[in-house]
C-alpha cells in the first residue's frame, strides 16, 4: 500500500492519490463514451466499409467527443463534495482543500486531454488500418492537431476551468446552471458594450472614422485602427480570454471548495 | 489526549453544549451515554472536526479538528451511526482511501474483515447495514488513528457480530488512542466502557469509572423498596430491579443480589435521580431519603 509523507500544507503524492482516485472513478463513464465512439464506426466498416467518423466532414466528431467528454467530467468535478453522506467522506479524508482542488484541475485540464486525445488518436489510426485492410481509402486519422491544437486546448481548457468553478459552486445541474451563468454574464457584458458604443460613438464620432451602422437589430461597429492599435486590441484580448477568464474560474473555485471544507458541517 | 475548553455550540439558537469541560485521557473506551437529541452525536463531530464549536475550544492530540489539516484528520477516525461507503470492493477502498492513512494496518484490516465474515470481493454498497457498519469498523479499527470516534457501533449488529465487536474493541485497546463510543445500548458494550460519561441538558452530567461504581453501587431484584438505601428502581415482572448505594457499615439488604451496578439502571439514575445518584457516589448512600418511585420516572425525563 502507498502511504503518504507528511508535508502539512501541500503534499504532491497526497494530489497524485487524488488524481489517481478521480481516474478510476472517471474510467468508466470515459469507458463508455469511448466504446460508442469506436462502435459507430465499427457500424460503418461494417455496413459500409468505412470508418464513418473518420470521413472528410466528420473527422471533427473526434474532437467533439473528446472535448465534450472533459467538459461534462469537469461540470461533475466537485460533485460529491455537495453530497450528503459522500460529502462527509470528502471532508474527512485526509487531504487538504488545495490538494483537492489541484487534483480535479491536474486531472481536466492536463491528464484527461492528454489521455483522451491519444486514445482517439489511436482508435482512429486503428480504424483507419482496418477499412483499408477491408479495401478501403482509410480516410483521415485524426489527431489533436487536427482539432485546432494549443489553442483548442486553450479554449476547452477556459471552459473546463468555468466548468469546475460551477461544479465547486452549484449542488444541482451544475452544467446548465454554469451555463446560465455564463449566458447572463455575457449578456449583461454585450449589453454593456452595446451601451457603451451609443454613448461613446455617437455621431460625433464620425469625425475620428468610427462609424457605427444599424441594420435591424445588428449592430456593426467600425473603426479604422492602425496595427499596431488592432495588435494590442487582440493580445488584450486574448490576455482577457486566456489568462483572465480561467485564472478568475480556478481561484474562484478553489475558494469555493475551500470555503466549503472550511464552513460546511458535515451532517 | 481530547481536551473540550469552555466548548459551546449550538443549532441554530437552540444550544446544545454551553462551556462544555472534559478531558479525555489516551488509553480508555469512554462510553458516550445520552437520551435521545442530549448530543452524542454531535460530540463526536465535533471532536471529528465535522462540526465547528461556535465557543471554546476542542483540541485532538494538540490539534485542533475544525482546521481539518490532513495529518489532523489522518489520525481521528470517525464512524457514523449509518456509514456511507463508496461502490467499490474492499481491495479498492485500501487502495483509494486507507493510502491517505499513514498509520493504516493492512493485515489488521483483512484480519478483521475476515473474522467479521465480510466477503472481500463485494462491492461495498451491497453490503446491508450491519455489514457496511462493522466494514466501517474494522477500518476505523487499523486506521492507526489515535482518536477512535464510534457512534452507535452495536445498531445493526447481530448478536455474534456484537460480541465480536466488544472482543475487537477491548482488542483494540492501546496507551496511546482514545476510543470513544456512543451508545444507547448500555448493555451491548457495558462490560468494556470504562469510564462512563453521562451527558444531559447541554453537559456532563456524570464521569464514572468502573471502580467508583462497583465501590459505591450494586443491583438488586427487590420485592418491596421499603428499608433500602435506593438510588433508583424501576419496576420489571418480578418486583423491582433497583440501584442501591453500598452501605457504609457491613449489613444484610434484601433481595436476590444480581451483581455490579448495572449501567443502564446507572444511566437511568442519572437522568431520573442526579441528586440521589451523586450523594451515593460521594458516599452518602445512607443519609437518602425514602425513595418515591413516582418522582423519578425516566419517561417522563426522556419526553422532556
Amino acid at each position: 500500500m502507498t502511504n503518504v509523507n507528511k508535508n502539512p500544507a501541500f503534499s504532491f503524492r497526497r494530489c497524485a492519490l487524488l488524481v489517481r482516485n478521480r481516474l478510476y472513478d472517471e474510467a468508466g463513464s470515459v469507458g463508455i463514451g469511448a466504446a460508442v465512439m469506436v462502435g459507430l464506426n465499427l457500424l460503418g466498416l461494417i455496413l459500409s466499409r468505412r470508418a464513418w467518423l473518420n470521413e472528410s466532414g466528420s473527422d471533427q466528431a473526434w474532437s467533439f467527443a473528446v472535448i465534450l467528454g472533459g467538459l461534462l467530467l469537469a461540470s461533475q468535478a466537485f460533485k460529491g463534495m455537495h453530497d450528503g453522506k459522500a460529502g462527509s467522506e470528502w471532508l474527512l479524508l485526509p487531504a487538504s482543500p488545495l490538494e483537492k482542488y489541484a487534483a480535479a484541475a491536474a486531472d481536466y485540464l492536463v491528464i484527461y486531454p492528454l489521455v483522451a486525445s491519444a486514445g482517439a488518436a489511436l482508435a482512429s489510426l486503428l480504424l483507419s488500418l482496418l477499412e483499408r485492410a477491408l479495401g478501403g481509402a482509410g480516410g483521415t486519422v485524426w489527431t489533436p492537431v487536427l482539432a485546432g491544437g494549443f489553442r483548442a486546448w486553450g479554449e476547452y481548457a477556459i471552459a473546463a476551468t468555468i466548468l469546475m468553478a460551477g461544479s465547486a459552486s452549484f449542488r444541482k445541474a451544475p452544467l446548465i446552471k454554469t451555463a446560465g451563468v455564463v449566458t447572463v454574464y455575457v449578456l449583461a457584458m454585450s449589453l454593456l458594450a452595446f451601451i457603451g458604443v451609443l454613448i461613446f460613438f455617437n455621431k460625433n464620432a464620425e469625425a475620428s472614422d468610427s462609424v457605427i451602422r444599424v441594420e435591424g437589430l445588428a449592430i456593426n461597429f467600425e473603426r479604422k485602427l492602425s496595427e499596431g492599435a488592432v495588435k494590442a486590441e487582440t493580445t488584450l484580448l486574448d490576455i482577457a480570454r486566456y489568462g483572465l477568464a480561467p485564472l478568475f474560474a480556478l481561484l474562484y473555485g478553489y475558494f469555493r471548495v475551500f470555503e466549503k471544507e472550511a464552513r460546511d458541517e458535515v451532517q | 489526549m481530547i481536551a473540550f475548553q469552555s466548548m459551546s455550540f449550538r443549532y441554530g439558537k437552540r444550544p446544545l453544549f454551553e462551556g462544555l469541560d472534559l478531558d479525555l485521557e489516551p488509553g480508555s473506551i469512554f462510553g458516550l451515554l445520552g437520551l435521545n437529541g442530549a448530543g452524542k452525536t454531535s460530540f463526536l463531530k465535533l471532536a471529528a472536526g465535522a462540526l465547528r464549536p461556535q465557543g471554546g475550544e476542542i483540541s485532538v492530540f494538540g490539534r485542533n479538528p475544525s482546521e481539518r489539516s490532513a495529518e489532523g484528520l489522518a489520525d481521528i477516525y470517525f464512524v457514523p451511526e449509518d456509514p456511507w461507503l463508496p461502490p467499490i470492493t474492499s481491495s479498492a477502498w485500501i487502495e483509494r482511501y486507507a493510502s491517505f492513512r499513514p498509520a493504516f494496518d493492512k493485515a489488521r484490516f483483512e484480519k478483521l474483515l475476515d473474522e467479521l465474515a465480510l466477503e472481500d470481493d463485494k462491492v461495498l454498497t451491497k453490503y446491508s447495514y450491519g455489514q457496511r457498519k462493522k466494514f466501517a469498523l474494522a477500518a476505523a479499527l487499523s486506521s492507526g488513528a489515535h482518536a477512535l470516534l464510534l457512534d452507535e457501533p452495536t445498531n445493526g449488529l447481530d448478536i455474534p457480530s456484537k460480541a465480536q465487536l466488544r472482543r475487537i474493541l477491548a482488542e483494540s485497546a492501546d496507551p496511546s488512542r482514545v476510543v470513544v463510543v456512543s451508545t444507547h445500548q448500555v448493555r451491548d458494550l457495558e462490560n468494556i466502557i470504562d469510564p462512563v460519561i453521562i451527558v444531559h441538558g447541554g453537559k456532563v452530567l456524570f464521569r464514572l469509572s468502573s471502580e467508583e461504581l462497583g465501590e459505591r453501587l450494586f443491583t438488586r431484584h427487590l420485592s418491596s423498596l421499603e428499608g433500602q438505601a435506593i438510588v433508583y428502581a424501576e419496576r420489571d415482572a418480578l418486583g423491582w430491579s433497583a440501584l442501591l448505594a453500598k452501605p457504609s457499615a457491613p449489613g444484610s439488604v434484601e433481595g436476590e443480589e444480581t451483581g455490579p451496578a448495572d449501567l443502564e439502571l446507572v444511566f437511568d439514575a442519572a437522568i431520573a435521580a442526579p441528586e440521589r445518584l451523586e450523594a451515593a457516589l460521594r458516599g452518602a448512600g445512607d443519609a437518602l431519603e425514602a425513595y418515591r418511585p413516582e418522582e423519578h420516572e425516566i419517561a417522563k425525563e426522556a419526553s422532556k
